[in-house]
């Protein structure tokens, strides 16, 4: 980290994977009922559906999102650790 | 009294300080014979209605989301505000309590609604937890709280540094604003630990020392210091552990910073750990460390002076009130490896000493940081500005 970056209560430019993390918070996908798809989040973020799957995925290793299966789509929302890393933006 | 709180963090949605104050708070002044009703934020697993020893806990459903941080703000204070309207058609509250600019539009609407008295904790500031003012939302954050404080009828702080700082940063005049301590419950933290066992789930053996570090992952905890500490300490101490317990945004860049020091093979990240587990880790812990730039107060100091572990701080704002150098811990220079692992050295190579300064830390815990006593200064701010 350098020093400059240490004294931001946030990260200046948001690595894509931080702002995918914070969008989804902001926008709700924070549990299974309120569950996005990748086209809806492609609606929100203007992101490429085959670029944020591309994060979504390595967002779901991290253990920061999770998916499952309704209806033969495709749903992604938070976990807790995903919103707790969100959160501490703004604590 | 019948008591309205507003926190947008509240268990289990906890993620700095403020969840645990609140939990504390409500809870004392309940036993106490006040009626609290707590209205905040839901989380996942939660119901939207609770009692939790004898608090009444609201949960207000975010229906509606925006990617802008601020916009969602202002819809789940929308939300928030709507829970409350539900509950105020039946009760008459004496005094509504806010934490922290994130729920004030909420408690200032229903100020003004129905002509009762805000009281306002202020458990940080923007221009204190970024060190600056850097962007347009940092600015507008700003603008809120100092709003927030000029409609509060009276101010509440828990250190004489904050107190400084919101006065001398927002012109705040000096008589509004309370200074009254954090606390905690001593008794949570006096319980049998294994303490091998602990140890063995950290990668900790017998013989090993424990180097603990617990606090949200952000830049404003100075954790990256400690981290660049690690070499001294290992090259001193072969056989030295290293647990950084939580979780934030920048963890990422903490773990790279981590692998920089060539000793990541010694060092635990834990991720969010439950409460009872952070009292598992202090208490079997050789050292906590809280190498905080930014402090409002310092709430996990005396977590740790209550599990009986020696506390290394920095010297920074409320830390700089909690611990008294060399007698209940050990201050450092804040930013500063070198003088982290001084400090941390100063109690591994003196156990004698480092006995010493928990049993006066424990001392001074139990006669000034009792969660009664914050309960009964907040009910006296509270009589003040009912009358």
């Amino acid at each position: 980290m350098g020093a400059n970056n240490s004294f931001r209560s946030q990260p200046d430019e948001q690595p894509d994977q931080l702002r995918l993390l914070i969008m989804l918070h902001n926008i709700g996908a924070t549990e299974t009922s309120k569950a996005l798809t990748i086209q809806q989040i492609s609606e929100w973020t203007r992101m490429e559906a085959s670029e944020l799957q591309m994060h979504l995925e390595k967002l779901i290793e991290l253990g920061y999102a999770q998916s499952f299966s309704s209806d033969k789509t495709k749903k992604y929302h938070l976990t807790i650790d995903g919103i707790r890393k969100v959160l501490s933006l703004y604590s | 009294m019948e008591i309205g709180k507003l926190t947008w963090e509240f268990p289990p949605r906890v993620v700095g300080g403020i969840a645990r104050h609140c939990e504390g708070l409500a809870k004392a002044l309940v036993q106490q014979n006040h009626r609290v009703h707590l209205f905040t934020l839901d989380f996942p697993g939660s119901p939207n209605y609770e009692e939790m020893d004898g608090v009444k806990v609201y949960r207000a459903s975010t229906e509606l989301g925006h990617p802008n941080f601020l916009t969602w703000v202002l819809l789940f204070n929308h939300f928030l505000t709507k829970r409350m309207a539900d509950v105020t058609s039946t009760i008459d509250f004496d005094v509504m309590h806010v934490h922290d600019w994130l729920a004030a539009f909420s408690g200032i609407s229903f100020k003004h609604y129905l002509k009762k008295p805000m009281v306002l904790t202020v458990h940080s500031t923007e221009v204190g937890r970024a060190q600056g003012l850097h962007s347009p939302d940092s600015f507008s954050i700003n603008g809120i709280e100092w709003w927030s404080m000029y409609e509060a009828n009276r101010v509440i702080v828990c250190s004489q540094s904050m107190k400084n700082e919101i006065c001398n940063h927002f012109n705040l005049p000096w008589d509004k604003v309370e200074v009254i301590p954090n606390a905690i419950d001593a008794t949570k933290y006096q319980i049998s630990v294994d303490n091998g066992a602990v140890r063995q789930r950290y990668g900790v053996g017998w013989g090993e020392k424990m180097i603990l570090c617990v606090g949200r992952l952000v830049p404003q905890k100075g954790i990256e210091y400690f981290i660049r500490a690690i070499p001294a300490i290992a090259k001193r101490y072969p056989e030295a552990k290293f647990v950084i317990v939580g979780e934030g945004w920048s963890r990422d860049i903490l773990e790279a910073e981590a692998r920089a020091t060539g000793q990541n093979n010694k060092i635990h990240f834990t991720g969010f750990a439950s409460d009872r587990e952070v009292v598992n880790l202090m208490t079997s812990a050789d050292v906590l460390v809280v190498p905080s730039i930014y402090e409002p107060f310092g709430i996990v100091a005396l977590e740790g002076m209550a599990t009986g572990v020696p506390v290394v701080a920095s010297k920074v704002g409320g830390l700089s009130e909690v611990i008294e150098h060399d007698r209940t811990g050990i201050f450092v220079y804040p930013k500063n490896p070198e003088s982290i692992a001084w400090g941390i050295d100063r109690v591994l190579s003196d156990p004698d000493h480092a006995k010493w300064l928990t049993e006066n830390a424990k001392e001074k815990l139990h006669k000034a940081y009792s969660w009664e006593a914050v309960a009964m200064k907040t009910v006296e701010v509270y009589r003040k500005v009912v009358e």
